[in-house]
């Protein structure tokens, strides 16, 4: 909040003292320079750890430990990446993306479908319990997993679903309770003259969750998916107890099983793999978040 | 529009990378399998598991592996959903918690029947995995705590290299003048609990706990002061690293010990580990193991301690299977060479003997030092009471090393502390 | 707790409240269904197990009333110490990412070439995850010559050595919490977005400048998603977990070991489930009693576009 109180006064004091020798357009470009000027050199610091990893991810073994604080490596050393790549016992990382991409793509699906559903009901329906169900709902986010996983285990485990995906992917049908209650928040914000216009058109509710709601929450949405992506990608407790073949593994499962503290550990090819499992949760980001730049004004609806 | 493009490409990749999502059965005879370690021990174990696989075309062994602490989590979970593998990797300080709640066989039946063979392993080398009397842990490699020595910087420091039974005065000097004449530490923090443990062999023979672990074994709480007052003087003149700077850097495995990038020129560890440690220094480095110093007219606290164990489970279901692959395991030459001793010394002589031509520098000098070791050690000690857990991360760690080092509390008044509340924890077993 | 947002509509509530039964219950059908079947066994069985002495290994544990309660109370000196850890971790965590969150996004809120750019940067450091090169590369930027010390030495101050000492560990992970921001932040980029165009159009109109533009459309406007925002960081500033699981592991001296990571280790590393079990469920009450008062108080200050209780 800052940095826009600072922000104002310098773009307005600016044109008073040369308004008369500089054209407006240079004013512009002189807020623009500054602007990137601020926010380029906050990126540096934002991105550095991730410029650290990379920089380790290409030192060889005996620089690691030696040349620590460096972002360049002395020797350039790309044979992490193979190194990496090649996995335990010739199952090697394509497995684990595969496995990751394609848990974390149904995972993302599931959730945030269903949370949007889900989040609509609680919204704008009226029906009894719905206050209880959601003070449970909000509930169910405080409790640790780890004093969970027990019974749970046994549960899934009567239901003979070890060692597959069904105990990751099933739960997520009911959506999640943090983008339940995020896009109950947005559809809040949304003025209900455009329900009860469309009700009066003769729509029901599925029309109007549809029709109505559904495509003023892109932004809601979008940003959901972008946080289960990762949120999926990066879980390691669930996947640990529950897949057990190698062939099976996560990605994130997989840089967890590199190391061993009391042993010998390839830190390179760790650094590496941890360096290139960014990448799709990277990607996802930038493809995704300009939905929430540009594109269709979602609030064009109204005005 | 751009939204179900969206989705369209998602679904499409979903599809093409979906995995199966069910493990096919099969008729073989299946051997399950878990271990903790690192991408070596994966790679040569899944290769040796391999090779048996193809000698025992009706046996299936069915492997699962991960880091050190989600093996624990894991592996605890399983036991509770009655679910463990037959096979599992175990550890020295854990074994008698899990034999203690009934979830390992004692497999000394296979020994009589030679299912599993002890012809070519001393007893000393079975011995850490007997709890109450019965055998519930194949040891899969000798280890012993070492004192490594960086060659190269004694020369610089223009020090000696000490007598193999030197003395903790003897280290205490050689830590100070490294500090006083290289500007670089002596060594990394020593407040190990395998220290505290070890240390009243040393001067007293005497271990941690008590034979029936129902409280602390020793019965003067001075060495441990004594102990502890040289650490402090080692950390204020620079011959140990600070304890605040170790738990600045924090638990990074061996890779990061000191020694490792010239900031000490001397490590504590255990015998095993020098192949990391050699191979993160960098293959011109130069360094000799030691024994843990002794106390002045003292005897050697070095013992041999399995690194770990293979066990077999109560909740097996081929658990006969399961011993022939640990017999195969420790006693055959072409498995070993496949593990290369990764685990540690090899408890079979001939699989030692069949090694040895072969051995890397770092792995010759851990072959080496154990033969000083198997010469010159103390028996080997019961296994860890099963409040060993608790009392060494509730109370070791956080009322007694940690307060001290960080100058809160001395030692004098720590020590019974410590034995006060180890005692009461132990005691309520 | 729901009850205190919703309960604006007590109103309205009488007219038509439960018109929508059936649809209503379809709708919320998957989470019901979802919870009923994978989550409310687990939660009760939890409850019911921090009344016993239940040991993962035994499997097995006697009921024994409060003892586990007696027990954290009085006579655990690390639980103490955890809860001090937690809400140091809360108090200044929490007010601290949700400004920087809010600030940031009504920087990138704008389009400008290469803002997407700025926005994955400013979101980089949230997505770097729990690997264990992570606790590596954090403890190389809090190092001694890493790049916190050689910044501020950069201006002319000496920096501690972070990690080490008692009195700055949890600062490092109360500034990595502040620098992973990013998720707030996107929330908050969502909501910015959902403001409907025209109102700022007419304040133009009417003379408003940029400060005024914030205090009048922009703060008023975003306030449901400042709510869910610090609702949300309430609670996972409370179960914090990761960092200081990667990273300190709760030393030095325990100012580091936060409660789920207390909770964790007496779980797994001790196997005593029945006491993890009930100190869990003192945080929950905790915790929801905190958010209950937050939603109490949101009737004074969240607006929101469809009405109190629609």
């Amino acid at each position: 909040m800052a940095r826009i109180e600072a922000k104002a006064p310098a773009g307005l004091s600016a044109p008073r003292v040369i308004r008369p020798a500089v054209p407006w357009y240079q004013h512009q470009l002189a807020r623009s320079v500054f602007y990137h000027a601020v926010v380029g050199v906050t990126c540096f610091f934002m991105l550095y750890p991730i410029l650290w990893l990379v920089g380790s991810s290409f030192k060889p073994p005996d620089e690691i430990w030696t040349n620590q604080t460096a972002i360049i490596p002395k020797d350039f050393y790309p044979q992490n990446y193979p190194n990496g790549w090649a996995g335990f016992g010739g199952i090697s990382f394509a497995t684990f993306y595969r496995n990751s991409l394609f848990y974390a793509t149904f995972g993302t699906i599931l959730s945030v479908s269903a949370s949007a559903v889900v989040a609509y009901g609680f919204a704008r329906l009226r029906f009894r319990g719905r206050r209880i169900w959601f003070a449970i709902m909000l509930v169910t986010l405080m409790l640790p997993t780890q004093v969970q996983i027990i019974p749970q285990y046994i549960v899934f485990k009567q239901l003979g679903w070890l060692n597959t995906f069904y105990p990751l992917l099933l739960p997520r049908i009911g959506g999640s309770a943090f983008f339940i209650f995020m896009i109950i928040q947005f559809i809040r914000s949304i003025p209900v003259d455009l329900d009860e216009a469309a009700m009066i058109d003769g729509a029901n509710k599925f029309g109007i969750f549809l029709r109505v709601i559904l495509p003023q929450l892109t932004p809601a949405i979008i940003t959901a998916a972008i946080f289960s992506f990762y949120w999926t990608w990066d879980e390691f407790l669930v996947p640990l107890i529950y897949l057990n073949s190698p062939e099976l593994y996560l990605v994130s499962l997989a840089l967890r099983t590199f190391s061993d503290p009391s042993g010998q550990t390839d830190w390179g090819a760790i650094f590496a793999m941890s360096a290139l499992s960014l990448l799709p949760v990277f990607v996802i980001f930038i493809s995704f978040q300009r939905y929430l730049v540009e594109g269709i004004s979602t609030t064009g609806l109204k005005g | 529009m751009k939204r179900s493009k969206v989705l369209l490409i998602l679904l499409s990749i979903a599809v093409l990378v979906l995995p199966t999502l069910a493990v096919a059965a099969q008729d073989q005879t299946e051997v399950r399998i878990s271990w903790w370690g690192s991408q070596n021990r994966h790679d040569r174990t899944i290769a040796a598991i391999e090779l048996y696989e193809e000698l025992n075309p009706d046996i299936d062994i069915v492997y699962e592996f991960q880091g050190w602490g989600d093996h624990w989590t894991k592996l605890s979970t399983q036991a509770a959903g009655g679910e463990l593998p037959d096979i599992m990797q175990h550890d020295y300080a854990r074994i008698e918690e899990w034999v203690a709640n009934g979830l390992l066989l004692p497999l000394d039946g296979y020994i009589e029947s030679g299912a599993i063979d002890a012809m070519s392993i001393a007893d000393a080398s079975l011995a850490g995995g007997m709890v109450d009397g019965q055998l519930y842990g194949i040891n899969l490699g000798n280890n012993s705590e070492v004192f490594t020595l960086d060659t190269d910087a004694f020369a610089a420091a223009g020090l000696e290299l000490p007598p193999l039974d030197w003395t903790w005065t003897q280290f205490e000097d050689i830590a100070t003048q490294i500090q006083e004449s290289l500007g670089i530490h002596g060594i990394g923090v020593l407040t190990s609990d395998q220290l505290w443990k070890s240390q009243y062999m040393g001067c007293c023979d005497q271990w941690a706990y008590a034979a029936d672990g129902m409280s602390l074994g020793y019965e003067d709480d001075q060495p441990l002061i004594d102990y502890y007052n040289m650490l402090l003087r080692l950390q204020d003149n620079g011959g140990m690293q600070s304890y605040e700077d170790s738990v600045a850097r924090g638990d990074q495995g061996v890779e990061a010990q000191l020694i490792v990038s010239q900031e000490a020129a001397m490590a504590y560890h255990w015998s095993n580990q020098i192949v990391a440690v050699w191979n993160a220094a960098g293959a011109e480095r130069n360094f000799v193991m030691y024994p843990v110093p002794r106390p002045e007219g003292g005897q050697s606290q070095n013992y041999i301690k399995p690194s770990m164990f293979f066990s077999v489970t109560s909740q097996a279901d081929q658990p006969d299977e399961a011993a022939a692959f640990i017999n195969w395991f420790v006693n055959s030459v072409e498995a070993n060479e496949i593990l290369e001793a990764e685990r540690g010394v090899p408890i079979s002589s001939v699989v030692r003997d069949a090694l040895l031509p072969n051995l890397g520098a770092a792995q010759a000098e851990m072959f080496n030092y154990l033969g000083i070791i198997e010469m010159d050690n103390s028996p080997i000690r019961p296994a860890d009471p099963a409040a060993h857990s608790d009392v060494i991360s509730n109370v070791f760690g956080p009322e007694f090393v940690e307060p001290v080092m960080y100058g809160m509390i001395s030692p004098e008044d720590a020590a019974p502390f410590l034995r006060e509340e180890a005692n009461r924890i132990l005691g309520a077993q | 707790m729901a009850a205190a947002t919703l309960s604006k509509a007590k109103r309205r509530k009488q007219s038509n409240f439960g018109q929508d039964n059936l649809v209503g219950y379809l709708f919320i059908g998957p989470w019901l269904a979802a919870f009923l079947l994978f989550t409310f066994i687990p939660i009760s069985v939890s409850l019911l197990l921090s009344f016993t002495d239940y040991n993962v290994l035994a499997n097995a544990g006697e009921f024994i009333g409060l003892d586990n309660f007696q027990r954290m109370f009085f006579e655990d000196r690390r639980y103490w110490r955890s809860v001090n850890a937690t809400l140091k971790y809360v108090v200044f965590s929490v007010p601290l990412r949700l400004l920087f969150a809010l600030a940031v996004a009504m920087l990138l809120n704008t389009y400008r070439r290469g803002v997407g750019v700025y926005r994955a940067a400013f979101y980089a450091p949230s997505i770097i995850g729990g690997s264990i090169a992570v606790a590596v590369m954090w403890r190389e930027i809090f190092g001694n010559d890493g790049l916190v010390n050689f910044t501020l030495n950069v201006l002319g101050i000496q920096g501690p050595n972070w990690l080490g000492r008692p009195e700055t560990a949890i600062w490092t992970l109360i500034i990595l919490a502040a620098w992973q921001f990013g998720s707030p932040m996107l929330i908050f980029l969502a909501g910015l977005k959902n403001i409907p165009k025209h109102l700022y159009e007419s304040a133009e109109i009417d003379g408003a400048n940029a400060w005024q533009r914030f205090l009048r459309i922009t703060l008023p406007m975003l306030t449901p998603i400042i709510f869910f925002n610090l609702i949300m960081q309430l609670i996972s500033g409370f179960m914090v977990f990761t960092q200081a699981f990667i990273v300190t592991q709760g030393r030095p001296l325990d100012t580091t070991l936060f409660y789920a990571l207390y909770v964790y280790r007496r779980a797994f590393e001790q196997n005593e489930m029945g006491y993890a079990s009930a100190m869990a469920w003192v945080m929950l009450m905790v915790i929801a009693l905190l958010t209950a008062l937050v939603f109490r108080s949101s009737s004074y200050w969240v607006h929101y576009e469809a009405g109190e209780g629609a």
